[in-house]
This record gives structure tokens, C-alpha cells and sequence, in this order.
């Protein structure tokens, strides 16, 4: 296809912008893979559709504003990276058109509000757990409240864990293996502060020396996923201030969150810390992944067997390729019986903040990735991401099922201690 | 009245010069040449040859009124064979007649029938202007497929004066298994079975009276016997007196019976149907000769009876069926048309025809 | 477009006939139809109709016919030969949302679809009963059978069991005039001319296919995947002559030269020999008995064909590996390049070796990049020519390669295309194949069906309407040899 893009006004984001969507051969194989298409079955709202639109729009011959609805739709679960041959940068174009387009866009009032308010919580622990507990509050309320609130109130808990202020170092138990830094998470500590406490005790069991660094932040996936890019900088900035450079590896055990994190690269390209930040993404990996890496010490077989499915997250299995590794961890575990999910490559319909801008679509794609869980017959959902977890708990209920759904470090965690 | 072109351009002037002609190539289905009153008949048997056949390639290019038998052997000679199985070889079927009459025997099993080994094709239009279609390499997208559509076409879209095929390496050892079972209903079952099985047949034919099943396996002679006795356990290993093996001369000599359809006095018909169909028929059916091939999906039916009495039980199967030829007690000059049964004529059809023979010289109704 | 044309009466009437939502004419709704797998070519349609049962496609058609609006009827999209192109100013008719199996019948081994079902979707659903959809283009779990039946698509696995065409048993189509036929049956076998072969491979020509019975086959017990890697591009393909001369029949054949390999390992991390000049897959498959005799000369044959490595699949794993780096191949090659063309043509399989030799020194002489990816087997050559669409003169050189090429395999005995159609990319190469009387004969077939040319207009046939071009003229017109007037 022939290709104009601006390239030298638009600057290094255009650098990136242009490379993916030059890449694209628009053989379509990306069409299966991604969640909007297999849902609305418009070119529009796929992959190849959007990379079209994207590309249309740079090159001046479509207005920004009647392309936005579509490229909106996108959740960003880079399912499509995965299926496409060519090796199209997806998640990278579409994070930084994002970002390009996000101050020109004519956004209502009520957008604004709507965005600022999320931009301005989330990425904060203790504001989130003050918009928490009034969000229970709104929960009373929710039969009154208007239809664009209710998606954000369906996934909150029904009661909310007591905040448990995380220690700056935890010691490796036996002999030290690996120091590592790790990365708190920002919703997840409000939602499921287990999530970091069992990672803690299953990387301690294992000789790691954990250090939680104190000036730590949002990691800014939020923001650079939804076009904010001044904020992501901001974010990733004081990450990459924050985390010593004297250690093995730095951990998440939020899949949204390393992705984030490994992809500073992009987000400082053209940048003064650009160095710094290809050295930072080096040394990010999922926890699972260390661990794999590592050698996990064996735990003790389980009282009984346990049908357990895995759920891939987006943002490990697409945007890090990390699929194997938690299985392999899982399987690591004696009376786990893994299952795999049917469609397990399409997304839940979590994706950050999807789940509250696009509530239909996701709700349509949670409702699918339910049936599919419960098809399996697993007694337990195992995943590696916040916003999977809320998503799977909140379509399994809703479809009447209460089948426990846990961080993949929290069923290693309970292994160990029987 | 006979006319018989030596070369193509004398095709092309008779097209011309006659209001209804009718091709024929070796004669051997009677009830499709054999002319109405208006009709001149067009004997292609001049029009004989092999063109092009190059082993290695596993193509040849002949002309439309070659005989059957005489590209069997050459192909013979190199270890291939034609794999849709045409019948009347001995008798005398040319391959252009085959092609018109659309008819494949029981080896089709394995691999298809005539329209899955046609490559190209040339043919005379109902104006004289000789058209080709499809090539001579193995796979071609490029243009209508209109070698596909001259399979059944009885002459009527065009005369044939050329075809290309595919051909294959016949297997280096073949074995027959004749397996009689207590009922058809029986028979049909393992017929189901082994139809989505993982064994491969080179046929696979069904008789009802007495109700049996043979089974040709064909490849290397080295697996064939594990192959056989692998298919007997999977039949429940049948009792010596309900099974068969031929093999070598007899088991060939088999073959070349059944590709005679030869079942004395009647009419010869041939039936597309499907197994799930065949019980139904059978409850209607007497005495006739007949014969199920291709996992039950091609019966050959002898028919003794008045035609019209077949038209009608056809109709009433929701089958269709094409006379092919008759015998000294059963006339073939009164059939009304060799098409009984559901009629299968449809708008897209009679446009393509009409396309192609606007004057309807080649329509045997006035 | 013929002067009676009158869009605005049909969007008009579509819109009475379709909800709003299924009826798409906005900029940033037809944008992404432009193009399908050929971004070589870009045409804007008025509107897509998005149907969701059988008789919106019918209406849609009648409406079309009424108005005398061309019409493209498209599944994903994944044309090579630009056979899914809109026509400039038509109606684009998406049937991926018509993807049901309608039936599935194990025992007489047939499924019935809607022309959205997704190809490989039929061998899923007919897995359980140990049953297969034979046909496997490397679009598979992409393409859907409507396209699929529109452009008699080939694949791998063509070799023993054909192309589509040979899988496909009936179909209820609507024509260009907005009748309803059944074309087929339910058997194998059939009477009369075959108006389905006919009907298969007509490019959309001549109407819709809104009900497709396919035949399906029993999953073979056995598959042994060998991979030989050769020095030379020249040894793998005689190798190819010996594999057939030697009486073998594999289920597949196929070559990749070394450029593809690197495109597919970078893509899929197959575990291809990345040092080879050429791989030959041959898979054979069949009764295990069979199967495991049938390896024995087959390793025979391939040992004196003078490989240096040579591996047998041990699973189904790395069976599954090799394939899906030989599948994903094509698109793999975008990583090597900004820009390909991919062509299709087919030679004898005893000329294979000529044909690569000559598109080597084709290749040098234009100074272009071309990898090699093909079903060796068929002599089905897909040279994928490399050029960079922002470089000045590049395409056009590309463009006259391809050219030679195709004008290389019909000299050679062959045709223009094997199994991706003539579309809109190769309709000027038509007349290489085929003399004027036989092209007219063509026409009159096309007329016959569609008198108005509604059915996607312009393919197919030479010097059809001129098709939109995202590239300006073709270097055969701005030469004067083609003409699209």
C-alpha cells in the first residue's frame, strides 16, 4: 500500500506510528484474534480496520474525530500481535496514536470529568480506596444511578480488605537466590492486597530478598494506554528514579503493569531518558517468569486433586509472550490438574479501563470468557492479572457461578503452606 | 446418417452446417447416442489420440474420441491409472464420451470421480467456434471452469474434441475383501463405520441381495497384509464362510467384471443418491441387478420394468436417474428423455445453455 | 458504472430494508473495506451491508439489481488476487456475520454452512467425529468457505484430495437477478452438467452462495512430516520430481526458499534450519501401516536427493510448528519488506527447477528481492516479489516482474494462477491463457447469468472497468501494452 505519513512533522512518535503501520500487509489474520471483531464483525473494529483509520487519519484524508469511535472500541489486548505474521508494533501504534490524538480530540464536558476522575484515582492507592468506599455507598444507590455508573460500581467488592501497609525489604528465607524490587500495583492493593502478600511470601520462600521501593508510583500503563501521555511520563519518570539499579530483576505480578513497564522504550523514545529506560525495560519480568527462570522449590502436593484453568491474561500472554511459564508453575504444584480454556487467546473484556468506558462490549466479552471457564469444569480459575480477576469473578457470579478465582502466586502461596 | 471428422475444423463445419447433431464417441451407452429423427450424428472416433503424456508429469492431453482402453494401457505401462475408473472400457468408451456421460466406477472411491481429475478441456460451441478451458498442470484458477461443466453435459453445451487429466501411480499391490452380512441393515451400518474410519478404500461397494460389502485396499505389498487383517478385526474378525479375499489375477479379473455393468436384459441406470437413502429404495426394489458404489453415494441399477415405473418410484425417493443404455427388449429410441426421476433443471443451467448453444443445435427437442 | 445506476434510490430503499446499524456509508465505515489482502488496489464503495440472515443478502441483491448498483459480496477479506476489491462506487456485501453451521451430519459425512463460517471452524466442529474440511489455504483460520468457494482456493493439502471445488457438494446461491438456485446435490456423484463446478471458481461472478454443503473427510491415522534442507533451491525441486517419479503420493509438498525461512522464523519460531538455501516439506499420511512403509522410500528417494539435514516430525507438536511457519510464511514476508507481490503461478512439475532458475535471473535483472514459498508438489510457484513502495519506480519494476513471471509460466505450459484467482491483479493476463473466442465464450457463460455485470464488476475478465488504482497507472498502460478503458 502506498503510504504518505508525515513522519518529520509528526516527530519520533510519528517514527513509531509510521514503522507499524507500514509493517501491515492487511492479510487479516489478525480478524479472529480480536475480541471487538469476533463481537461486532466490522472491518472497522479490527485490527486491520484500525491500523486503515489510523493510517488514513496521519495522512490527513479522514477526520481524527470520525475514526475515534472505532479506535476507541480497541481494548488494547494486543491478541492481535500475537496472531499477525508480519510482526505489526499494534500495541506500540496504538498507544502512541493515543497519545498523539488524545489533545486534539473534542471531548463533552461529562468525557472529561469521566476520564479525570479515573486518571486521578486509580493510579493512586489511597485516593482509590476513598472512591471505593463511597463507590459501596453508591452501590446502595445503584438502582437510581444512570447507566454509564453502573458499570464502574459492578465491579467493585462488596466489602473492601483492610489496607495493609507493605515493609520496605523482606528478608530471603534460607539462603539468598536473587534481590529483586518489586512493584506494588496500584488498584490491586486496594481490591487485593493477598495478591501482593502471598507474592511476597512464595518469592521469600524461595531465597529471594524483596525490596519495595518506598517512592515507588503507578507504573502509567493507565495513562499510556488511554492517550495520556504527559502523565505516563510523569509516572514512569519517577519509577525510573525510584527503583535501584542493584538488583536482579524488577517484579510485577500485575500483568497490565509489566507491560506497562516494558514499554518505557517506546514511551521515552526520542526522549533525554531514553538510555535509562532500555536498561530499566531489561530488567522487568512478571514474576512468574523469575520464578520459572529460577527454579521453583517444589511444594507439597495438595490434600486432594484440583481441576484448576488457567486464565491468559492479555497483557502476559500478548503483550509479554509469557504463556508457558505460570503453567509451568502450576503444573509444578503435585494434584494440579491444568485445564486450558476454549478461546483462551481472546480477551475477558477487563483491559484497564475498558471495563468502564466500553461497559457493553466488555460485558458482552466477559459473559463469553465465563462460559468458557465454566465449560471447562475447573474448580479453580487461576490468572495473573487485577483487572481479569474482578472482570472473571463479576461474569461467574452473574451467570450464577461461584467458582473461586485466585492470583496465580496465591495458589503457589497456599501450596506452601498446606 | 453419420458424419465422422477427422480433424477439428470438420467438427466446427458440421456444427455449422446441421441444424441438431448429436455427438457420439464409442457408442457403448446406447440411450445417449442414439439419435431422434432430426438429429445427425456426429461419430468422434475419428478424432483419436494421445497428445501429450509426459509420465513424470502425471498429465496427459488426448483427443476427446480416444478409447478408454487404449489410455488405460499406455498409462498402464507406467504404473498409472486413471482414478475415476470409467466403466465400458472393454466395450469400447471413449474418453470424451465418459466426460459427456459423466460416469465414474467404483475406484472413485479413493480419490473422486471424473469431474475431480478433469483438467481442460476444448469443445465445439453450438456456433462452431472451438473454445478451450482450464490448462494441463494440476491446479488452475484462472478462468470459468468449464472443463468441470462439460462432466454430465451429454454433449449438449458443446462437442468435446479435447480433454486433459490428472492421473496417479496405481498402488503397487491391491486385495479385495467380499464381506455378506445377516441383513442390509447390517451391511449399512458397517458400511457407515468403516466410511469414517481411517481406513482407505480404493472401493467401496455395497450389494443388497445377499447384503455385502467389498472392500478393495490398495499400497505398498509390504503393509498390505497387517493393512487386511487390521480391517477384519475391525469388521469383528466375520466367520470364514461370510468373507472373501481375492487378490492377484482373480481379484483383477473381478475388477474388469464389475467395469462391465454388464447385468443382461434391461435398462441400465445410474443414480447419484446417499446411504442414508438407500434402505427406503431397497424396500421398493425387487430383483433388479444393481449395484452401490462409492460408500453408497452411485448406484447402477438394472431395470427390467417399463421406464415410466422407475421415473415415478425415483420421483417418489427424491432421487434422479440417467438411462444409459438399454438392451434388444428394452428400446431406447422411445425414451421420452434419459433423464427420470426428480428433474433438476434450473434457471442458472438453462442460461449457461443457451449461452452456449444459442440455435439449440445440440438439444435433442425440437 | 451503466448510466441507469442510481445509488441514491438504493441507499435509499437499504435503508428501509436494513437496520441502520447493518447499513454502513459513513467515511470512517467504508475506509477500512477499501482493500483486502492486495493493498495494490483501493476502491471506495457507497455503502456495506452487513446482513445477518439469507434473505437480507437476497434483498440486498434485488435491490441492487432494481438500481443497477454493482455489488461485491466478501467474507474477511483476504484476497490475494484483489477478488475482494469493492467496486468503485458499488455496494460491498459483508457476509462475515452469516457464520452459522447449519449442519453437521457425521454419519454422511457432510456439513452445511453459511458462507461467513470460517474455514478451519468446519474442521473444529467436525473433529469430534474424527472427520476433516480437506482444503487448508494458509488463510484458513481466517478465510470463509463463501470465499473460499468464490475463488476455488487451493492449500498444502491439494495434492491428493484437490481444491475446493473438489469439496464442495452443493450450494443455494442467488444470482445477480435475485433468483434462488440449488445448485449440486447431496451425493458425490451427480447428473447433468456440472453447473456447481461451473459455479465454484467464478470469482464472484455469478451471484452469492448462501448455503454450502461440504463433503468431509476422515482425519488420516497417520501423518509423517519430514523436512529435508538443501543447499540449493534447484536440488529441493528435484527432489520434488523424484518424490512424484517415484509413485509416492504425500498429502503435501512444499519449498521455501531461504528468504521465506528467515520471514517465517522470525514470525513463528518454527525451528527451521536457518542456514538452508531451500527446505522441502513432504508429509505423507494415510493407514500407519501404510504410512510407516511409505517413509521408508520416501527417506530412500530424499537421501539420494543429496539433502544436508534431514528431520521427521517426532509429534504432533512439531508437525503443527512446521506447518504453521510454512502457513504464516507469506504474511511473515512483510517483515523483510515494506511492500510484496505475491504471484501464483503454476508450471509442469518436471519445469520446476527452469521456472526457478529464470525468476532468479529475473529477479537479478530487475534488481528486486523475490522469496520462494510454493506447493512444490503442484508446480503451484508463489514468487513473493520485495519492493519498497516509497522508493521511486520501485513497484513499477516490481509490477513488470511479476509480469514475466506469469508471461515465463504459461510459455512453460502452465497458467497465470494456481489457486489465488485472476481478480483484479492478473485480469490483463488473461488473454497470455486464453484467445479471444475463448474469453468471448466466457463472457456470453458471464452475461447469460448476470446480463447487467452487477456481480463483482470488473474482475476476472480483461479490460473490465478501470479499477481505482492507489498507485496511479499500471507501468503496462503508461506503456501502452494493457489498456482498461
Amino acid at each position: 500500500m502506498q503510504h504518505k505519513i508525515p513522519v518529520s512533522q509528526l516527530g519520533p512518535q510519528g517514527e513509531i506510528m509510521a514503522h507499524a503501520i507500514e509493517a501491515c500487509v492487511h492479510c487479516g489474520f489478525c480478524l479472529p484474534a480480536c475480541p471487538t471483531y469476533t463481537v461486532l464483525g466490522e472491518e472497522m473494529d479490527s485490527p486491520r480496520g484500525r491500523i486503515f483509520l489510523m493510517k488514513e487519519v496521519l495522512e490527513g484524508g479522514l477526520n481524527l474525530e470520525e475514526a475515534t469511535p472505532y479506535l476507541d472500541k480497541c481494548l488494547g489486548c494486543v491478541g492481535c500481535v500475537t496472531a499477525c505474521p508480519s510482526g505489526v508494533a499494534y500495541g506500540e501504534l496504538i498507544s502512541t496514536f493515543r497519545g498523539w490524538s488524545e489533545p486534539k480530540r473534542q471531548r463533552t464536558p461529562f468525557q472529561k470529568v469521566f476520564r479525570m476522575a479515573i486518571q486521578e484515582t486509580l493510579p493512586y492507592p489511597s485516593r482509590f480506596r476513598t472512591a471505593a468506599t463511597l463507590g459501596k455507598l453508591g452501590k446502595l444507590m445503584q438502582p437510581v444511578l444512570p447507566q454509564f455508573l453502573q458499570a464502574p460500581l459492578n465491579l467493585l467488592p462488596d466489602e473492601l480488605p483492610m489496607a495493609q501497609p507493605l515493609p520496605e525489604v523482606i528478608p530471603a528465607e534460607g539462603a539468598r537466590r536473587a534481590k529483586v524490587a518489586f512493584l506494588a500495583g496500584c488498584a490491586q492493593q486496594v481490591l487485593q492486597p493477598n495478591f501482593n502478600w502471598a507474592t511476597l511470601r512464595v518469592l521469600a520462600k524461595n531465597g529471594v530478598e524483596v525490596v519495595i521501593p518506598k517512592g515507588q508510583g503507578c507504573c502509567g500503563a493507565l495513562s499510556m494506554h488511554t492517550g495520556e501521555r504527559e502523565r505516563a511520563l510523569g509516572f514512569a519518570r519517577n519509577n525510573l528514579e525510584a527503583f535501584p539499579p542493584d538488583v536482579d530483576a524488577i517484579i510485577t505480578n500485575a500483568a497490565g503493569c509489566g507491560s506497562g513497564l516494558k514499554e518505557y522504550h517506546i514511551l521515552f523514545h526520542g526522549e533525554p531518558e531514553s538510555a535509562l529506560a532500555d536498561g530499566f525495560v531489561k530488567k522487568v519480568k512478571d514474576v512468574s517468569v523469575f520464578l520459572a527462570e529460577l527454579g521453583l522449590k517444589e511444594p507439597p502436593a495438595l490434600k486432594q486433586p484440583l481441576k484448576v484453568a488457567y486464565h491468559d491474561a492479555c497483557h502476559l500472554a500478548h503483550a509479554q509472550g509469557v504463556r508457558a511459564e505460570p503453567r509451568k508453575l502450576l503444573k509444578s504444584i503435585p494434584g494440579v490438574e491444568l485445564l486450558e480454556i476454549a478461546e483462551g487467546e481472546l480477551c475477558c473484556g477487563s483491559a484497564g479501563t475498558y471495563n468502564l468506558e466500553q461497559p457493553a462490549i466488555a460485558a458482552t466479552l466477559g459473559e463469553r470468557k465465563a462460559r468458557n471457564i465454566i465449560a471447562t469444569g475447573a474448580r479453580l480459575i487461576v490468572t495473573g492479572n487485577i483487572g481479569c480477576f474482578t472482570q472473571i469473578q463479576t461474569h461467574l457470579r452473574k451467570l450464577g457461578k461461584e467458582i473461586p478465582v485466585m492470583h496465580t502466586l496465591e495458589l503457589l502461596d497456599k501450596a506452601y503452606s498446606g | 446418417m453419420a458424419l465422422k471428422p477427422a480433424f477439428v475444423t470438420e467438427v466446427q463445419e458440421a456444427v455449422r452446417a446441421h441444424a441438431k447433431l448429436l455427438p457420439r464417441g464409442g457408442g457403448t451407452k446406447t440411450a445417449l447416442s442414439t439419435p431422434r429423427a432430426e438429429q445427425t450424428v456426429l461419430d468422434m472416433t475419428g478424432l483419436s489420440g494421445m497428445l501429450e503424456y509426459d509420465p513424470g508429469e502425471f498429465v496427459f492431453v488426448a483427443q476427446a474420441g480416444t478409447p478408454v482402453a487404449e489410455v488405460e494401457k499406455l498409462l498402464g505401462q507406467h504404473g498409472q491409472y486413471l482414478p475415476f475408473d470409467p466403466p465400458f472400457v472393454e466395450a469400447g468408451a471413449t474418453l470424451g464420451g465418459t466426460v459427456a456421460a459423466g460416469l465414474s466406477g467404483p475406484l472413485r472411491q479413493r480419490y473422486g470421480g471424473v469431474r475431480d481429475f478433469i483438467l481442460g478441456v476444448k469443445f465445439v460451441d453450438g456456433q462452431g467456434n472451438l473454445i478451450k478451458g482450464g490448462g494441463k498442470v494440476v491446479k488452475n484458477a484462472a478462468g470459468f471452469d468449464t472443463p468441470k461443466l462439460m462432466v454430465g453435459s451429454l454433449g449438449r453445451l458443446g462437442i468435446l474434441t479435447e480433454l486433459a487429466f490428472k492421473v496417479f501411480p496405481f498402488p503397487k499391490a491391491t486385495a479385495t475383501l467380499k464381506v455378506t452380512f445377516g441383513s442390509l441393515e447390517a451391511a449399512l451400518e458397517a458400511l457407515y463405520k468403516l466410511a469414517v474410519s481411517q481406513f482407505e478404500f480404493y472401493a467401496l461397494d455395497l450389494e443388497a441381495h445377499p447384503a455385502t460389502l467389498t472392500l478393495r485396499l490398495g499400497g505398498l505389498s509390504e503393509a498390505l497384509p497387517v493393512r487386511l487383517e487390521r480391517l477384519l478385526g475391525f469388521l469383528g474378525n466375520p466367520a470364514e464362510d461370510r468373507r472373501l479375499v481375492l487378490e492377484g489375477e482373480p481379484e483383477r479379473g473381478y475388477w474388469r467384471g464389475v467395469n462391465r455393468l454388464e447385468f443382461g436384459e434391461g435398462y441400465l441406470v445410474k443414480i447419484p443418491i446417499q446411504p442414508k437413502k438407500i434402505l427406503a429404495l431397497e424396500t421398493a426394489l425387487s430383483t433388479q441387478a444393481r449395484c452401490y458404489l462409492s460408500a453408497g453415494n452411485l448406484l447402477y441399477l438394472n431395470w427390467l420394468e417399463p421406464i415410466a415405473e422407475l421415473d415415478s418410484l425415483l420421483k417418489t425417493q427424491g432421487l434422479s436417474g440417467l438411462v444409459l443404455r438399454g438392451s434388444t427388449s428394452h428400446d431406447v429410441t422411445s425414451l421420452e428423455s434419459p433423464f427420470i426421476g426428480v428433474n433438476l433443471e434450473q434457471a442458472f443451467g438453462n442460461r449457461v445453455t443457451a449461452a452456449l448453444d444459442p440455435s439449440r443445435r445440440f438439444s435433442p427437442e425440437p | 458504472m451503466s448510466l441507469s445506476a442510481n445509488p441514491a434510490g438504493l441507499l435509499a430503499d437499504l435503508a428501509r430494508a436494513l437496520p441502520q446499524e447493518r447499513l454502513l456509508s459513513q467515511p470512517a465505515q467504508l475506509t477500512p473495506y477499501e482493500s483486502d489482502a492486495l493493498t495494490a488496489f483501493r476502491a471506495r464503495p457507497c455503502a456495506v451491508v452487513l446482513p445477518e440472515t439469507s434473505q437480507e443478502v437476497l434483498e440486498t441483491v434485488r435491490l441492487c439489481a432494481k438500481h443497477q448498483v454493482p455489488f461485491l459480496a466478501r467474507g474477511s477479506g483476504t484476497s490475494l488476487s484483489g477478488g475482494s476489491l469493492p467496486i468503485d462506487g458499488g455496494v460491498v456485501i459483508g457476509l462475515n456475520r452469516l457464520n452459522k453451521l447449519l449442519k453437521l451430519d457425521p454419519q454422511e459425512r457432510i456439513a452445511v454452512v453459511q458462507p461467513g463460517f470460517i474455514n478451519l471452524h468446519v474442521s473444529n466442529a467436525a473433529a469430534p467425529y474424527g472427520l476433516y474440511y480437506a482444503p487448508d489455504p494458509s488463510s484458513q483460520p481466517v478465510s470463509t468457505i463463501g470465499g473460499n468457494l468464490a475463488f476455488n482456493s487451493g492449500g498444502a493439502h491439494c495434492l491428493k484430495y484437490g481444491m475446493t471445488s473438489n469439496h464442495v457438494l452443493g450450494a443455494k446461491v442467488v444470482l445477480p437477478t435475485g433468483e434462488v438456485v440449488e445448485l449440486g446435490g447431496e451425493s458425490l456423484e451427480g447428473l447433468g452438467p456440472d453447473w456447481l463446478g461451473l459455479f465454484v471458481g467464478s470469482e464472484g461472478l455469478m451471484g452469492i452462495a448462501l448455503e454450502i454443503r461440504l463433503r468431509l473427510l476422515p482425519k488420516p491415522e497417520k501423518y509423517h512430516t519430514l523436512l529435508a534442507a538443501y543447499d540449493s533451491l534447484g536440488k529441493a525441486g528435484e527432489a520434488v520430481a523424484a518424490v512424484v517419479a517415484s509413485g509416492l503420493l504425500p498429502g503435501a509438498m512444499e519449498i521455501m526458499d531461504s528468504l521465506a525461512i528467515e520471514a517465517a522464523e522470525a514470525a513463528v519460531h518454527a525451528g527451521y534450519p536457518m542456514e538452508a538455501r531451500a527446505l522441502l516439506i513432504v508429509e505423507l499420511e494415510g493407514e500407519t501401516p501404510q504410512v510407516e512403509a511409505e517413509a521408508k522410500y520416501l527417506s530412500e528417494v530424499i537421501a539420494q536427493s543429496g539433502p544436508y539435514e534431514v528431520r521427521v516430525a517426532k509429534d504432533n507438536d512439531e508437525r503443527m510448528r512446521i506447518w504453521k511457519g510454512r502457513k504464516a510464511a507469506f504474511s511473515a514476508v512483510g517483515r523483510l519488506s515494506p511492500d510484496y507481490i505475491v504471484q501464483d503461478g503454476v508450471v509442469p512439475r518436471s519445469k520446476l527447477g527452469q521456472a526457478l532458475s529464470e525468476i532468479e535471473r529475473l529477479s537479478h535483472q530487475h534488481g528486486l528481492r523475490v522469496a520462494n514459498v510454493f506447493h512444490a508438489g503442484d508446480g503451484n510457484l508463489h514468487p513473493l516479489i520485495l519492493y519498497d513502495g516509497k522508493i521511486a519506480g520501485e513497484l513499477e519494476r516490481g509490477e513488470v516482474l511479476a509480469g514475466e513471471i506469469l508471461k515465463m509460466c504459461v510459455a512453460l505450459g502452465g497458467t497465470i494462477t494456481g489457486e489465488h484467482g485472476v481478480g483484479m491483479e492478473k485480469k490483463e493476463y488473461m488473454p497470455e491463457m486464453f484467445t479471444p473466442q475463448d474469453l468471448e465464450a466466457m463472457h456470453r457463460i458471464h452475461r447469460s447469468v448476470d446480463p447487467d455485470e452487477l456481480s463483482n464488476r470488473g474482475k476476472m475478465f480483461p479490460s473490465g472497468e478501470a479499477p481505482a488504482l492507489s498507485h496511479g497507472a499500471h507501468p503496462l498502460e503508461q506503456a501502452g501494452v494493457i489498456s482498461r478503458e
